[in-house]
């Protein structure tokens, strides 16, 4: 957290509303994005117990697994998933766009798709459903139905891109609304949709506080998931799970009928508050508009997308079990430097979330007091364009003679700065700009700031900054194990129990 | 009954006395200033009803499905003489074959009192300590079994607070090369060698607790505490199936903080010296156990031991709803991080007013002494604190384009 | 729907959430009383729908698709007993009510709820002292071999000499590899490989050093001589605490105690214990 966003929570606290920390939307929400909210019994490594899924808020589908110790049932219903899921993926597969430089270009989809979890351990349940379903063969001894695999693949994937903090491929819903609000609980409440969307959107008539208490109680507002209220599992699954299996031993096919429908009614208690609580989180986000770097991200999207389409109609292996060294230490360093870009996009985009560089010095706003826009340095070999500003601001500057900063509202621009000179709680800085002016040795109009201006300059860029060097996985020095074999799924990984 | 007893029960009143186990010795230890925690779980009090009949209940119930699956795991693992324990811990530590002995300890002949299995898991503690094991061949079986290899169930217990609480551990103490190790069983899948972070680190402190223990009752007898390894030994199913694996868990550090929380825990006596003599949490219940007692009342007696807030008590303690309540308008609440983000300042209220007031003077809000009756926390520096937040209030007024 | 019906879900649902509010309130005896109440309201519920669907008796016709369990209770043809006594002749050492069952479940094709062994040794107890050694056998406890305590969950033949029934520290061991000798060589006598049996040997050689590499791989000889060369290593350490522990037991217990174990009292332990193993109650 940040003493911006800290304060932001003091204020949500007295005001008992929740309070905005970014002036725009940092993520992309999909015109059509497919909700997902599973359910796991308790106790287990990953047996889902039920889900609520579909890109329909009017319509969603509930999935139930009568017997979730039944491995055949958990097939069943990772098919059923698959059946929903993959449609759904499958819809973006048409249409192509062209992107990439114009000297070299490639083809990609023209949108993908985009999965919403309540909670991250949602995204953890699809990582491990993923995890145990991406291996399984489809003949031979325990073999499951074709989608399953392919299902695995694809929710492997996309867990992976939830870990990336620039993709929305894959979103835990109460991440994304926390990116933007602050509320007047701790972070660790923030995990609650009910209790977030309490505060940030709470029901007519109430306080965020009276809303998010509300929400906590578990009896008449069910948790979001994966975890079911124990209550429920003592005081109403079981006994549907009982009735299940007492229809079976007896072979009772009218009464199987009435205790699976029974067990659904139940688990559908469970999650329909929770699908109506994700389409409003949805809708709440919608309404903020989006930053300017957030189109540009989901580009990105849309290439690992399609690469991961490729890779799949190609015949690709599956992701294996653990990462190898060279391409987990080159997975780390990507992360470093999107995590690095997506903060100082953020911050271009946002001056709500600029202004928490401010507070450490690491930029500075203010008003430009003097410009030469037309300054000529003719010092060296060549006449260059070189105008001149100064800047005075009541921020701390950090930055020293010599730094290059850049400015949110001409990135292409670097600025140099000549001298800092602090007077009183003022500080002026001169600065030489370079670049993003036209050809010529008058600026374009407009392109350098004018005597009164406010702006802003940061000592990063959103742009783009080169992937360290890794060895190709072939050539992973034998400190690291050496080269990695290529992973191939083994009769182990197909026929791993899951019970 | 001791006069410190006698106090408890009194504060008790009537309900039957709940104990402590490793799970509460660890999350009393996460929260140790906390005088609220420490004297109801001292004298045994149920706080779950008690918190519920104050008006906040919290849900801190286990799912029957995930208990069942957690003893159905441990029995699996300790069947057939521990069948499977012993392949693991073969395999990993190079347990020699010979040594194969198992004692329950679950009960003495029949008997599961809790001081009578105490002294007999100290007599097979002493038997297996003096045994001379440094020097025993592989192939002598009979020293082996002399000294005793898996212990199951054994009773251990704590000094808490200037009591002792009876430790239950559903686990094996196990011994190799004259060396005591912990070992728990937990049914938490580890999958492709990773295991959810959080359980891990909840089993590690636990384990720590029995270590604690362990050495506890050793030390009376006279056994240097390295008799007890600061590696323990955590069982749990691999993948996605219930085939176990062990994994080395190394506790050093969880007993450092534990032995550090625990001779913080003032002793009962003294926290005890600070309350009413008249203080109950006595619910009055009636001929058929309803409890008769005004809520506002009982709420008013607990409002007498000083509690200790912080979020992380959502997680670990039944009166947390009734505590948060209290501790509303408290930076605390709102997370670690906020009380260190406002610069200590631990009134919502004296945040907002350092901001406003900076905002309309222009200037930083007054230095300490000056405003009387704000609580600064500790080391906080009012002036430089004003500054911060007046800073953070101005940038934020700023972007938004409105005031605070 | 019927009006009735509909009242009793609006009323079970209302329980529901009662007995629930009850138990996050800590209330035992409030949430006992309302499940109580949901108890008869779904029972009440149900009688409703079968009245509804025309008084047609449960249990008529199986739906398509579910089949029944694999082991239905297929009528006692033998009695428990009789069932425990096969189990654990073929394993020749005492053993835990879930063994007995998976061994009769693999080589005798019938199945009993574990439960049920729970109160076996005790109707036994109660049979032998009404009417001692009026049965050929009885199913009894083993003995722990420094209390002659009943040793816990485990169940004996009464007619097996008492060195086998004492335990020492080393005896589950020294059982475990027994019985995995006996499997094996109950496999190798019947023809063919029936999986469920297969299954269960591999249960017990994958705790075996030297067994078998896998399931697949698994040779029922290679198992028993696996458990054998083991079993030689704990062999004379077991019995010197076994040895002494029955001659113990012959000649302080009385018959019962013998075959069911003798008890401390809570109060008093020692003095109390000392009494009973010289009198038997």
């Amino acid at each position: 957290m940040s003493t911006l966003t800290s304060l932001a929570r003091a204020i949500a606290q007295e005001q008992q509303a929740a309070q905005p920390i970014t002036t725009v939307r940092h993520v992309h929400i999909s015109h059509r994005p497919f909700v997902f909210i599973p359910l796991a019994l308790a106790g287990e490594a990953n047996a889902p117990l039920a889900a609520m899924a579909g890109d329909d808020p009017g319509a969603p589908r509930l999935l139930t697994v009568p017997e979730p110790r039944d491995r055949d049932q958990r097939f069943a219903f990772a098919a059923d998933l698959a059946a929903i899921i993959l449609r759904y993926i499958e819809s973006y597969l048409g249409d192509e766009e062209t992107a990439g430089t114009t000297k070299e270009t490639r083809t990609r989809y023209a949108d993908a798709p985009q999965l919403l979890v309540p909670n991250p351990a949602g995204v953890a349940f699809t990582r491990l459903l993923g995890r145990s379903t991406r291996f399984r063969r489809t003949e031979g001894p325990y073999a499951v139905a074709e989608s399953v695999p392919v299902l695995g693949r694809w929710l492997t994937f996309l867990a992976e891109r939830a870990e990336h903090p620039a993709s929305s491929l894959m979103l835990a819903v109460t991440d994304a609304l926390a990116l933007h609000w602050a509320t007047g609980q701790s972070p660790m409440e923030d995990l609650n949709l009910g209790t977030l969307l309490g505060w940030i959107d709470p029901a007519p008539g109430l306080t965020g506080v009276q809303a998010a208490a509300r929400a906590e109680d578990p009896v008449h507002c069910p948790p979001a998931g994966p975890a079911t209220d124990p209550t429920f599992d003592n005081e109403v699954l079981e006994s549907r799970f009982l009735a299940v299996r007492t229809a079976k031993a007896t072979g009772d096919g009218r009464a199987m009928q009435r205790a699976k429908a029974t067990l659904a009614d139940a688990l559908a208690t469970q999650l329909t508050p929770t699908w109506t609580l994700m389409w409003r989180a949805v809708d709440l986000l919608r309404r903020l508009p989006p930053g300017d770097h957030v189109a540009t991200r989901w580009n990105q999207d849309k290439d690992a997308f399609t690469w991961h389409a490729n890779h799949l109609r190609d015949g690709g292996p599956p992701q294996p079990r653990r990462d190898s060294a060279v391409p987990a230490a080159r997975r780390l360093a990507g992360l470093e430097k999107v995590q690095a870009e997506y903060a100082a996009q953020r911050a271009f985009d946002d001056p709500l979330v600029m202004a928490e560089y401010r507070m450490t010095g690491e930029a500075f706003a203010g008003t430009v007091t003097a410009a030469e826009p037309d300054r000529v340095d003719d010092s060296g070999r060549r006449r260059v364009l070189r105008p001149r500003i100064t800047v005075e601001t009541s921020d701390v500057v950090l930055a020293e003679p010599g730094a290059s900063l850049t400015s949110p509202a001409r990135p292409n621009q670097a600025a140099r700065v000549l001298s800092v000179t602090a007077a009183g709680d003022r500080t002026s800085v001169v600065l030489e700009l370079k670049g993003g002016m036209g050809r010529a040795l008058t600026p374009e109009p407009g392109s350098v700031p004018t005597t009164g201006e406010a702006v802003c300059y940061a000592t990063f860029t959103d742009g783009f900054q080169r992937l360290p060097e890794f060895p190709d996985p072939e050539d992973t020095p034998w400190t690291h194990g050496g080269p990695p074999p290529q992973y191939v799924p083994s009769d182990d990984d197909a026929q791993e129990e899951w019970s | 009954m001791n006069g410190t007893e006698a106090w408890l029960a009194r504060i008790r009143g009537r309900a039957l006395p709940r104990s402590h186990n490793a799970r509460t010795i660890a999350a009393l230890a996460s929260n140790p200033g906390c005088a609220r925690r420490a004297i109801m779980d001292a004298a045994g009090v149920d706080k779950q009803r008690l918190a519920a009949h104050a008006g906040f209940p919290a849900s801190f119930g286990q799912s029957r499905f995930a208990l069942t699956r957690g003893n159905a795991f441990e029995a699996q693992v300790k069947a057939n003489g521990a069948a499977e324990l012993l392949r693991l811990l073969r395999e990993h530590l190079r347990l020699p074959i010979p040594e194969a002995s198992y004692d329950d300890l679950s009960e003495v002949g029949g008997n599961i009192s809790l001081e009578l299995r105490h002294v007999r898991t100290r007599n097979m503690l002493a038997r297996a300590a003096r045994s001379p094991n440094d020097a025993r061949p592989a192939d002598n079986a009979r020293l082996a079994s002399d000294a005793g290899t898996m212990f199951d169930h054994p009773l251990l217990r704590l000094e808490v607070g200037g009591r002792y609480a009876y430790l239950e551990p559903d686990l094996i103490a196990f011994q190799i090369r004259g060396q005591f190790r912990v070992v728990e069983i937990k049914s938490f899948a580890v999958i492709d060698g990773r295991a959810d972070g959080d359980k891990v680190a909840a089993a590690a402190i636990q384990s720590a607790v029995y270590v604690l223990a362990l050495r506890d009752a050793l030390a009376e007898l006279g056994i240097p505490p390295a008799a007890v390894a600061d590696e323990t030994i955590l069982v749990c199913p691999e993948n996605f199936s219930s085939r176990p694996v062990a994994a080395s868990l190394d506790v050093r550090k969880q007993l450092t903080v534990l032995r550090r929380q625990l001779s913080r825990l003032d002793r009962i006596d003294d926290l005890l010296g600070l309350l009413p003599g008249d203080l109950t949490f006595d619910l009055d219940p009636d001929g058929k156990g309803v409890p008769q007692r005004a809520p506002a009342d009982l709420a008013r007696a607990i409002r007498q031991v000083e509690a200790r807030y912080a979020p992380e008590c959502l997680n670990t303690c039944e009166m947390c709803f009734f505590c948060r309540e209290e501790a509303r308008g408290r930076t605390a609440a709102l997370g670690r991080d906020a009380l260190d983000d406002l610069g200590g300042v631990e009134q919502v209220a004296t945040v907002l007013r350092l901001v406003r007031r900076a905002l309309e003077t222009g200037r930083p809000a007054p230095g300490p002494g000056q405003e009387p009756g704000q609580n600064l926390g500790p080391g906080s520096d009012m002036a430089e604190a004003a500054d911060l937040l007046r800073t953070a209030a101005r940038l934020r007024a700023e972007s938004l384009g409105e005031a605070v | 729907m019927d009006d009735a019906v509909e009242a009793l879900e609006r009323r079970i649902d209302q329980l529901r959430v009662a007995v629930r509010e009850a138990v996050v309130a800590g209330d035992r005896d409030g949430a006992r009383a309302l499940r109580g109440e949901l108890k008869s309201a779904e029972r009440a519920w149900e009688d409703a729908l079968v009245r509804m669907e025309g008084g047609a008796p449960a249990a008529s016709e199986p739906a398509a698709g579910e089949r029944p369990g694999r082991h239905e209770p297929a009528g006692p043809l033998i009695p428990l007993r009789e069932q425990v006594h096969q189990a654990l002749s073929l394993l020749t050492v005492p053993a835990a009510p879930r063994l007995i069952v998976t061994v009769h479940e693999a080589f005798f094709a019938a199945s009993f709820p574990v439960a049920r062994l729970t109160s076996l040794r005790r109707d036994e107890e109660r049979s032998f002292r009404s009417a001692p050694f009026a049965r050929p056998y009885y199913i009894c406890a083993a003995l722990t071999a420094d209390l002659l305590a009943p040793a816990r969950g485990l169940l004996a033949i009464s007619t097996w000499p008492m060195e086998k029934r004492v335990i020492g520290p080393l005896s589950p061991r020294v059982h475990f590899l027994t019985a995995a000798i006996r499997v094996a060589e109950s496999i190798e006598r019947i023809p063919g490989s029936d999986p469920d049996v297969r299954r269960l040997l591999w249960r017990f050689a994958a705790n075996i050093p030297g067994a078998a590499g896998s399931a697949a791989a698994m040779e029922p000889r290679a198992v028993a001589e696996a458990a054998r060369a083991e079993l030689e290593i704990h062999e004379a350490a077991d019995l010197d605490v076994r040895r002494p522990a029955a001659q113990r037991a012959r000649r302080q217990l009385d018959d019962a105690a013998q075959l069911f174990g003798s008890r401390l009292q809570v109060s008093q332990p020692g003095r109390r214990a000392a009494r009973q193993r010289g009198t038997a109650s």
